[in-house]
C-alpha cells in the first residue's frame, strides 16, 4: 500500500532570511488522521500551502497520492480537499450556492452535485439554513459549510488547516464530532494542523511536533507521552534555583527527568504519590522553600514541552493578533 | 464548465449588491450632467466690467453690439461702471473676468482714422475665459462700422457658405460617447480583476486557487464576468444618457448592434489591461489609487471631451495606443453618423488586437499562487 502523503526534505525560505519550513520528512499512511501540533508561526500553514499546491517548496519533494506536487499539480489538486485557516466561503453567497460553485469547479455533473450538496448539508446540520446568505451564519456555522465544501468532491486526502481557531468551545466540539463521523463513515485521510493540544489528543492517530519549521517529535499521542520518560509531573516553585539542586533532584529514586524554566521544575516522576515526600524531604535539606507544588499526568503539553522548551501557548500568544475574526484580512 | 462557474460566482455576487449596481449606472451620467454642464463647450454669462469715458456714438456702438451679445448669445454679462479703478478693482477681485475701457477722444479717434485704442483689461490667471473674452471683443469690433445688414449679397466678397453634414449635436449630446466610455472604464474598475483583490485582501482566494481551477478558468472567468457586467452597465448609461440628451440613434437597430459590439470589445481589453496593472495587487486601496489615476489618462486623452488633433503630439502619440480614443471613435461614428464596420474597421482591428494581446499577457503573468 502506497503513501497517501510523502513529503521528503521540505524546505520553504522567505526572502530575506526566514526558513519557514525546515527539512522536514514524514508519511501518512491512507486513513489516517495526521495532526501536526504547533505554535502560530511554527510552519505549519506554510507546510499546508505547499501540499496544497499553493506555494512552492525551496528544496526538497512532496507527493500526494503518488502524485508530485510541483510537477503535477493538477493530479494533486483534483484529489484534496482543503479547509484554510482563514474563512473562505463568500458570504453574499448562500450555503447551498457555495458549495455548489465549488461542485462545478470540480466539474462534478448536476444530478450527482446537487445529491452530493444535499448530502453534505445534512451531515453538517446546515440543511435548515441552506438558502441562507452566508453573511448571516455564524463562526462556527461558517466553518461547518467549509468542512461541507472541502468534501464536494470526494477527496482522497481532506486538508484541515487549524480548523477551529476562533471558534467558541461548543462550536469546536461539534466541528470535532464531525470529523470523527466522518472519519467513520469515509475512512478518509486527514491532515490537520492545530494548536490546540485536546484536538490533537483526541482526533490524531500521530501528531508530528512542530517548531521553528522542524519536527521535534512525532509518533502517536500514547507513545510521545511514553517517550519522554515518566507519567506524572510534579510542578514546583522554588524560592531559589541552582544547578546544584536540580543535579541532587535528578539522582532520587523514581525522579525520570527535570525540566527548568525559570524557578519551577517540571519533575518528571514514575509514581508522583511516592516521589512527592522524598522530594519535599530533600529540598528541606537543601533549605529551599516551596512556593506552590502541583502535581497532574502527562499531557501533549508536556511532550511539548519537553521536546522545545516551551509552552505552546507562549507561541501563541506572539501572533494571535494575526487572526483577527472570519474572513478579516490578514495583510494591512 | 469551470470558466462558467468562475462567471457565476462573481456575477451571483455583483447581483446582491444592489448599491453597486444603482451606483455604477448613475455614476457615468453624474458624469455627463457635471461635464455637460461645466464646460458646456462655449463661454457662457462671462462678467465682464464696461467704462465708458468716452460717451461718443461709437463707444454707443461697442456697447450695443456688447448688449446684442449679452442678450443673444449669452456669452457675457455687462457691468457698466464710472471709473477705470472701480472696473479694475472687480477684476482683481474676481468679481469681473475682464474691464473694457473705452477712452475719452474714441469716436473721435475712430472718424479721424487716428488708431483708435480700446483697453482691455483681462484676468489672464483663467486663461480659458481671458482667451474667450478676447475673441468676443475683437469680434464685435469688426461690426464696429456696419450699420446695416446688406440686403443682397456683395459680389465682391467671398463668401463662406456652411454645410453641416450630420444632423446637428449639441454640446450634451456630444458628450454620450464620453459617458459611455467612463461607464466602460468604471464598470471595468467594479469588477474582473477588482474581484481578484478583494478576493486575495478577505483571504477568500486561497480557497479557490486550492481547486482544480488553471490560469485560463481564474482569468478568463473573472474577464467574461467582467465584460458581462461593463455592457450592461454601459448600454443603460448609454439608453440613460440618449434619454437624457434627446439624441436618437442615426442608424437604429444596425447601430446599436454595432455599438453593443464596440462596447464588448473596449470592456474585454480593458478589463484584460487591468488584470496585468492589478493581478498582483493585495489591497483594495492599490485598485482606488491606480483606477483614479487610469481614469484621467485614459479618458480626457480619449478625444472624448476635447478633439485629440489640437492635442501636443506627445498626448496624441499616447492616443494613438489609448484604447479609449478608438472606443470613442467608433462610439461617434456609429452613435451621431450612423456609421457601419467599413467606418470603424480600424478601430475595431485595433480594440481586438489590443484585447488578444492583453488577455494572453494578463493569462501568462497571472500568479496561481499565493
Amino acid at each position: 500500500m502506497g503513501y497517501a502523503v510523502e513529503v521528503q526534505n521540505i524546505v520553504k525560505k522567505f526572502p530575506p532570511a526566514t526558513v519557514a519550513v525546515n527539512d522536514v520528512s514524514f508519511t501518512i499512511e491512507e486513513g489516517e488522521i495526521f495532526g501536526f501540533l504547533g505554535p502560530n508561526g511554527a510552519g505549519k500553514t506554510t507546510l499546508i500551502r505547499m501540499l496544497t499546491c499553493l506555494m512552492l517548496p525551496t528544496k526538497g519533494s512532496a507527493k500526494i497520492k503518488g502524485y508530485d506536487i510541483v510537477k503535477e499539480p493538477s493530479s494533486v489538486r483534483m484529489n484534496f480537499g482543503v479547509v484554510s485557516q482563514a474563512m473562505t466561503s463568500d458570504y453574499d453567497l448562500t450555503g447551498w450556492e457555495n458549495l455548489d460553485i465549488y461542485g462545478k469547479y470540480y466539474e462534478i455533473p448536476g444530478k450527482e452535485r446537487h445529491e452530493r450538496i444535499k448530502y453534505l448539508l445534512d451531515i453538517v446540520e446546515l440543511k435548515e439554513r441552506a438558502h441562507d446568505l452566508v453573511a448571516t451564519y455564524s463562526g462556527g456555522m461558517r466553518r461547518r459549510l467549509e468542512l461541507a465544501r472541502g468534501l464536494i468532491q470526494k477527496p482522497y486526502i481532506l486538508f484541515l488547516d487549524e480548523p477551529t481557531i476562533g471558534l467558541d468551545p461548543q462550536s469546536r466540539r461539534v466541528i470535532w464530532e464531525l470529523l470523527q463521523k466522518i472519519r467513520s463513515e469515509t475512512k478518509l485521510t486527514i491532515f490537520i494542523t492545530t494548536h490546540y493540544m485536546e484536538e490533537a489528543d483526541l482526533l490524531c492517530d500521530r501528531i508530528a511536533i512542530i517548531d521553528y519549521g522542524k519536527i521535534v517529535a512525532l509518533d502517536s499521542s500514547t507513545n510521545l507521552k511514553k517517550n519522554i520518560g515518566g507519567y506524572d509531573i510534579i510542578e514546583v516553585s522554588l524560592s531559589q534555583t541552582k544547578p546544584e539542586i536540580t543535579e541532587k533532584l535528578k539522582i532520587l529514586a523514581g525522579v525520570k527527568n527535570i525540566v527548568q524554566k525559570d524557578s519551577t521544575l517540571r519533575i518528571y516522576v514514575d509514581d508522583a504519590a511516592r516521589a512527592m515526600p522524598v522530594l519535599i524531604d530533600e529540598l528541606k535539606k537543601m533549605n529551599v522553600s516551596i512556593l506552590y507544588l502541583t502535581v497532574h499526568e502527562q499531557s501533549l503539553e508536556d511532550v511539548f514541552i519537553h521536546y522545545t522548551g516551551k509552552s505552546i501557548r507562549e507561541g501563541e500568544s506572539q501572533k494571535v493578533s494575526f487572526l483577527i475574526g472570519p474572513g478579516f484580512p490578514r495583510r494591512f | 464548465m469551470r470558466i462558467a462557474a468562475v462567471i457565476e460566482r462573481d456575477l451571483r455576487r455583483y447581483l446582491r449588491n444592489p448599491f453597486m449596481m444603482v451606483a455604477s449606472v448613475l455614476l457615468p451620467l453624474v458624469y455627463l450632467v457635471v461635464i455637460g454642464n461645466s464646460f458646456q463647450g462655449e463661454l457662457k454669462n462671462m462678467p465682464i466690467a464696461v467704462v465708458d469715458q468716452d460717451n461718443g456714438p461709437y463707444a454707443r456702438r461697442i456697447i450695443e453690439l456688447l448688449q446684442a451679445m449679452q442678450e443673444g448669445t449669452k456669452a457675457i454679462k455687462i457691468y457698466r461702471l464710472n471709473t477705470q479703478r472701480e472696473a479694475l478693482k472687480l477684476v482683481k477681485k474676481g468679481s469681473c473676468k475682464a474691464a473694457l475701457i473705452i477712452p475719452l477722444n474714441f469716436s473721435e479717434d475712430v472718424v479721424r482714422n487716428l488708431k483708435p485704442q480700446l483697453g482691455l483689461f483681462l484676468d489672464n490667471t483663467d486663461s480659458v475665459s481671458s482667451k474667450g473674452i478676447s475673441s468676443l471683443i475683437s469680434q464685435s469690433l469688426s461690426f464696429l462700422k456696419s450699420e446695416y445688414v446688406p440686403v443682397r449679397e456683395e459680389q465682391n466678397k467671398t463668401q463662406l457658405r456652411l454645410v453641416e453634414l450630420f444632423k446637428k449635436i449639441d454640446y450634451d449630446s456630444s458628450l454620450v460617447p464620453g459617458a459611455v466610455v467612463m461607464a466602460i472604464f468604471m464598470g471595468t474598475l467594479i469588477s474582473g480583476a477588482f474581484n481578484f483583490v478583494m478576493d486575495k485582501f478577505l483571504g477568500v482566494h486561497e480557497s479557490y486557487l486550492s481547486t482544480p481551477l488553471t490560469k485560463k478558468d481564474i482569468v478568463a472567468g473573472m474577464i467574461f464576468s467582467g465584460v458581462f457586467i461593463t455592457t450592461t452597465m454601459s448600454i443603460t448609461v448609454l439608453i440613460g444618457s440618449m434619454l437624457i440628451t434627446r439624441l436618437k440613434l442615426a442608424a437604429g437597430l444596425v447601430s446599436f448592434a454595432w455599438l453593443v459590439f464596440t462596447i464588448v470589445l473596449s470592456a474585454l481589453g480593458i478589463l484584460s489591461m487591468m488584470f496585468i496593472i492589478l493581478g498582483r495587487a493585495n489591497h483594495p486601496r492599490v485598485v482606488g489609487m491606480i483606477g483614479g489615476f487610469l481614469n484621467v489618462i485614459f479618458f480626457f486623452p480619449s478625444g472624448a471631451v476635447y478633439p485629440i488633433e489640437s492635442f501636443p503630439n506627445w498626448l496624441k502619440a499616447f492616443s494613438k495606443v489609448n484604447p479609449e480614443a478608438y472606443a470613442v471613435h467608433a462610439l461617434k461614428s456609429i452613435i451621431f453618423k450612423g456609421a457601419g464596420f467599413a467606418v470603424i474597421k480600424g478601430d475595431l482591428l485595433y480594440l481586438a488586437i489590443f484585447t488578444g494581446i492583453m488577455l494572453t499577457i494578463a493569462t501568462f503573468t497571472f500568479k496561481r499562487t499565493m
